[in-house]
């Protein structure tokens, strides 16, 4: 053919190498796990204390609901919806924890309620959002109203006290590894294998990726969304299990800004706040080096109350750079 | 590349899937009249009509879509008052549309198969056996390289619609509806697309092919039928027909009569763009535009056309070249400096682009002069309603009043209320994009002679159409785009169906390389 | 038809706001009292103000989250080039203003330059603004401003308190715009349809940055009020305040897709919430169960609006 053609050009993928193909699928995470490294290589030449076992089971276990947490919010992006009132969730299900702990049920009771309850609110969330046809982000809102104006107003932010020790999961250890450090691990790479591998962890990124379509290709797409609420609360509630015994007591509130670090860490973790992509490793990785950067300003001196600046400048960078790959690569 | 020999049509086959008496309205508006049409097994049963002639709604009432108002669909043994998706799914029916249904985040191999993926207990998918099925589908169209592991995102138009086709395969369809396949393929990838549905009729599968595109239909189909304003025209063998019938059944008359056309009295020229170029949407576009002239141009769908007008809309500003106005250059770098500078753009995306529809029809015409009914920043909502009230009249827009909001109203009236907007604005050039795109005959007609009095009144109109006749009946010149350059500049006494059509197709292309 | 809903929910919304007062009058002899209402109208000008500009935000199809932040942000500005740097009173303030604007002004480049969705860009900048905020200010508060100053907060100009003066400025001045020049239209017609709006050449863009630097303003104006109010300026001051403006604004009639809206149910919401908080914790009710009670308040509404938004349009 004479005349130049515009479209003619095919998409000729030759055999490309397996880790070409990983750094291609799993970019976002290799990039959040070198920052982790150089983070953590820069600052303890500065300072060699960082790398001390103790500042590392800080940063990590004290973190690790943090990461627990954003795996069930990935989720839930991933499908195109938010959830803003996971840190006012968490606070509730801390209480009742707590509560039972304190009344003297079996500590396995206090350990589990939260994630039954968490998951029933939440899915009254989604239903909401599925079937009520809601934003999100507008339900969301009056649900985080609705719980944290009920439990100050329940509790009236009173301290739980004399918990008792076997309640106290969070500062065992396994094999030598605090408990919350197995959980993070274990969770994430269930989940992540789960996403990967079953049809309904692929329908999440469909369902994100394009819902009409979705729709068409014969996925129930108003009851994934409940209960992807529904894992998602389920999450919740074992982030509160690490939380709520982390401490010897449970202040009764809504911890500030949780939601926003656990927001945070899906979106920087690689999980595209637009839907349909990302990874729930991406999302613990990222959990990692925020605490790691917290700590780290300590440690060369930087006030911490410069963190969230830097947190809410990475967000806007990694939500900037999103935007810059999505209109290079699906440009139509 | 011969074509299989087929079965005569008229054995007695049980067709695969077949309407009787279907109708359906939206609106009120009839865009189904009373149709009868079938697909028999190993046949492509091509599907034409003018656009709004209801080929759309047909294949979506096939497919489950749209619920028929009435008549009957027999899906092999069950006969059906409307088709669900999932009867569609479960009777083996399956659509490849324009707009594709596709994931873009995932990989081909998922696209094809999501839904209904192999697994392996526990939920868990196989891979393997999902990316191996996906190459068989995908080799079996002759699609080689097409790499399963690929982000479909990342892939062209031709190679989505491939994995659309795999999908369709994957879920064991036995009737594939394609809607305007090749409307933005280019000629090596329409001819690719024209092997692979030569290989399905050969396995026994039944094709709906809806195109716009004579030469294709001669090679490809076995059976044609024409729709017209919703009406069944007739359904023909391919032998039984020629290219001359087949537009005399779809357009239905006199292409005279149809484009009332006064004689033209072109003056100066207003506008002359030199070299034009945006990025890699078109390159080299060099031509003038004189008051008093309606210039058309054609092109198939995706040759640049619509992105021309674009840019000198100042939607996306020129890389490369200039646009001189009444002699001065000028660069336009927003649709609001091309407002400013006399350039009016009826879009083509009505909905999207033209109307705001829950508005009302005064809100909509003062929306491109609001500085005219506003003394400061406020607005003189008299005047605008007084001034709605005449554009209604001059129009003849059927409406209520000025404060019937314009969602309500029929397609060829919301083309009036566009028009209408931009004459607000007296433009001294006027681009309109497919402006009866989605029209019923009637409207059409006004629309034409509303074109050819404002070109007598001094107007500039530059005018893209998908419509040849449209083209040859309204145009004063004619420019040919293909493949993103000006092909030819045809004047009016030399502009027939072969001169503009070999031209649109690059045969001039290939001529002047 | 679309004027005639808004009428209606509009009308509903009046007549809550009626049953509300009628009740709460029941339920307390010092709730209609000159006092009482008074007071209530400066504990309900922050968020009004916020809500006001809000109602634009909301109507363009946008959503400013960081409005909150913004508060806290220009309350440390203001403290911190008043007391730290010296600066006269009356220039801390000015370039308080200007501080908020221009962070607003940032939200709309982010908006619209990168098209960043408005619900992710100010999700970034809350806690960038907060960030900042606290990273200035090290948890330290600024006390001792001048008795001059608290005239905006604790004062009363013709027997009315100073910033419901103010309230009621930007009020007006935001329904006239909203409702009859240009401006509002674009903000309308940007909801309803942006692609369209682009193509009738209205500027959508600067009408977008104008109404998020616009939003900044009103947050910043918003905190040199509650400075003045409370007499010391904190780091967190404003956190939260984003869910009220915004319940407000939803409350008040606002699509949160956009393109339908008006000033005036924003006016209503926010006298409606402000009667429940005050109604009900005079009747003995704590605080914090009427945030219960707002938040169920907030879903009920949409999910009625939408209801018979969806009946209309299908």
């Amino acid at each position: 053919m004479a005349a130049p053609d515009l479209h003619a050009a095919p998409d000729f993928h030759p055999k490309r190498s397996l880790a070409a193909r990983i750094v291609s699928a799993y970019g976002q995470e290799i990039v959040i796990a070198a920052a982790i490294v150089a983070l953590f290589v820069v600052v303890s030449t500065i300072n060699p204390r960082f790398l001390g076992t103790n500042n590392l089971n800080t940063i990590i276990a004290g973190n690790a609901y943090i990461a627990v947490a954003a795996i069930g919010m990935s989720m839930v992006i991933i499908t195109g919806q938010i959830d803003v009132s996971v840190g006012a969730l968490i606070g509730v299900l801390a209480t009742i924890s707590g509560n039972l702990a304190v009344s003297g049920a079996p500590v396995w009771i206090a350990w589990i309620a939260p994630v039954f309850i968490g998951a029933a609110i939440s899915g009254v969330t989604g239903a909401l959002v599925a079937y009520g046809r809601l934003p999100s982000i507008v339900v969301t809102l009056g649900m985080l109203s609705i719980l944290k104006g009920g439990l100050v107003s329940v509790t009236g932010g009173a301290w739980i006290n004399h918990l008792p020790p076997a309640f106290q999961l969070a500062q065992q250890r396994w094999l030598g590894l605090p408990v919350p450090i197995w959980f993070m691990v274990a969770l994430t790479l269930l989940a992540f294998l789960w996403m990967r591998n079953t049809a309904f962890g692929r329908s999440l990124y469909a369902i994100g990726g394009n819902p009409e379509a979705a729709r068409a290709a014969g996925i129930p797409v108003e009851r994934r969304i409940v209960q992807t609420f529904m894992i998602h609360g389920a999450f919740a509630g074992i982030a509160t299990m690490i939380f709520a015994t982390q401490l010897r007591v449970i202040q009764s509130t809504v911890p500030p800004n949780l939601e926003l670090t656990i927001i945070t860490a899906s979106v920087i973790g690689g999980v595209s706040i637009l839907g349909g992509t990302g990874t729930v490793i991406g999302s613990t990785l990222a959990a990692i080096l925020f605490a790691a950067i917290g700590s780290a300003m300590i440690f060369v001196n930087v006030s911490a109350y410069w963190l969230r600046a830097v947190i809410g400048f990475l967000i806007l960078v990694t939500v900037l750079v999103d935007m810059a790959r999505r209109n290079r690569e699906f440009r139509q | 590349m011969t074509p299989p020999v087929m079965p005569p049509v008229t054995s007695p086959v049980t067709p695969l899937v077949s309407l009787a008496g279907v109708s359906k309205s939206f609106a009120g508006v009839r865009v189904l009249k009373d149709v009868d049409f079938d697909v028999l097994p190993g046949e492509v049963h091509a599907l034409l009509g003018e656009n709004g002639a209801g080929k759309s709604t047909l294949i979506k009432v096939i497919a489950g879509v749209h619920a028929p108002d009435g008549g009957t669909i027999t899906i092999g043994e069950r006969e059906l008052a409307a088709v669900t998706p999932r009867d569609a799914v479960e009777g083996g029916i399956a659509t490849v549309y324009q707009e594709l249904l596709l994931f873009p985040e995932l990989s081909v191999a998922e696209n094809v198969f999501l839904g209904h993926a192999p697994t392996r207990g526990l939920g868990r998918l196989d891979w393997t056996q999902m990316r191996r099925r996906a190459r068989q589908l995908l080799d079996s169209l002759d699609s080689h390289d097409l790499d399963v592991d690929a982000k479909v995102g990342t892939l062209s138009v031709a190679n989505r619609q491939r994995v659309e086709i795999a999908k369709a395969l994957s879920q064991n369809a036995r009737v594939l509806i394609m809607d305007e396949p090749t409307a933005a393929l280019a000629d090596a990838d329409v001819r690719r697309l024209m092997d692979v549905v030569r290989r399905l009729r050969a396995r026994g599968v039944g094709i709906v092919y809806v195109s716009h595109k004579l030469p294709e239909i001669f090679e490809l189909a076995d059976r044609v039928t024409v729709l017209r304003d919703g009406a069944l025209i007739g359904t023909k063998p391919i032998a039984e027909v020629t290219e001359q019938s087949l537009v005399a059944m779809m357009v239905g008359r006199e292409i005279d009569h149809l484009f009332p056309k006064p004689e033209p009295a072109i003056r100066e020229t207003v506008l002359k763009v030199e070299g034009l170029a945006c990025g890699d949407r078109f390159r080299d576009v060099s031509f003038e535009l004189r008051r008093g002239e309606i210039l058309g141009m054609a092109g198939l769908v995706g040759s640049g056309r619509t992105e021309v007008a674009l840019t000198i809309f100042g939607i996306t500003p020129a890389t490369a070249g200039t646009i001189e106005l009444e002699g001065r250059p000028v660069a336009i770098t927003s649709p609001r400096h091309a407002c400013d500078l006399g350039i009016a753009y009826v879009p083509e995306d009505r909905g999207l682009q033209g109307l705001v529809r829950p508005m009302t029809i005064a809100q909509n015409v003062s929306m491109a002069s609001l500085r005219k009914v506003a003394t400061g920043i406020f607005i003189r909502f008299a005047d605008e309603a007084l001034r709605a009230a005449a554009s209604i009249k001059q129009l003849g827009t059927r409406a209520r009043g000025p404060d019937q909001v314009v969602g309500q109203l029929s397609g060829g009236n919301q083309q009036k209320v566009v028009l209408g907007k931009w004459l607000e604005t007296n433009p001294r050039i006027l681009i309109m994009d497919e402006p009866t795109r989605g029209i019923d005959v009637g409207a059409k007609s006004e629309i034409h002679a509303l074109m050819g009095r404002l070109a007598q009144e001094g107007m500039a109109i530059l005018m893209i159409s998908s419509e040849l006749p449209e083209v040859l009946g309204m145009s004063d010149r004619v420019l040919v785009m293909h493949a993103g350059r000006l092909v030819a500049a045809i004047d009016r006494a030399d502009a027939n169906p072969e001169s503009v059509g070999a031209a649109m197709a690059g045969a001039a292309a290939q001529e002047a390389a | 038809m679309t004027a005639k809903k808004l009428i209606r929910h509009e009308t509903i919304l009046a007549l809550l706001v009626i049953v509300a007062l009628f009740v709460l009058d029941r339920q307390s002899d010092r709730f209609f009292t000159v006092d009482n209402l008074f007071n209530q109208g400066r504990l309900m000008t922050e968020v009004g103000l916020i809500a006001l500009i809000m109602t634009f935000v909301i109507v363009t199809g946008g959503i400013d989250l960081s409005v909150g932040s913004i508060v806290g942000m220009t309350a440390i500005v203001l403290g911190v080039f008043w007391k730290n740097l010296g600066l006269p009173l009356p220039l801390a303030i000015l370039l308080a203003l200007a501080v908020g604007t221009f962070a607003g002004f940032v939200n709309g480049i982010i908006i619209t330059r990168f098209r960043v969705p408005a619900l992710i860009a100010t999700l970034g900048t809350l806690a960038l603004y907060r960030g900042i905020a606290e990273g200035i200010s090290q948890a330290r508060s600024v006390r001792g401003y001048p008795e001059w100053f608290f005239v905006l907060g604790q004062g009363s100009v013709l027997g009315v308190p100073t910033q419901l003066w103010i309230l009621g400025l930007v009020a007006l001045l935001s329904a006239v715009a909203l409702a009859y020049t240009t401006w509002g239209r674009t903000t309308y017609a940007i909801g309803s349809n942006e692609v369209a709006a682009r193509f009738s050449g209205l500027g959508v863009d600067a009408t977008k940055i104008a109404i998020y630097a616009a939003s900044g303003f009103a947050a910043a104006l918003a905190a040199v009020i509650f400075v003045s109010r409370v007499s010391t300026t904190r780091s967190d001051m404003g956190t939260g305040l984003e869910l009220d403006a915004i319940t407000a604004v939803v409350l008040g009639g606002t699509s949160i897709f956009g393109g339908r809206g008006t000033v005036v149910g924003t006016i209503l919401g926010l006298i409606l919430i402000q009667a429940l908080k005050n109604g009900l914790s005079l009747a003995g009710v704590k605080s914090d169960g009427t945030v219960v009670l707002i938040g169920a308040v907030l879903i009920l509404t949409i999910l009625v609006s939408n209801l018979f938004h969806r009946d209309a349009n299908r």
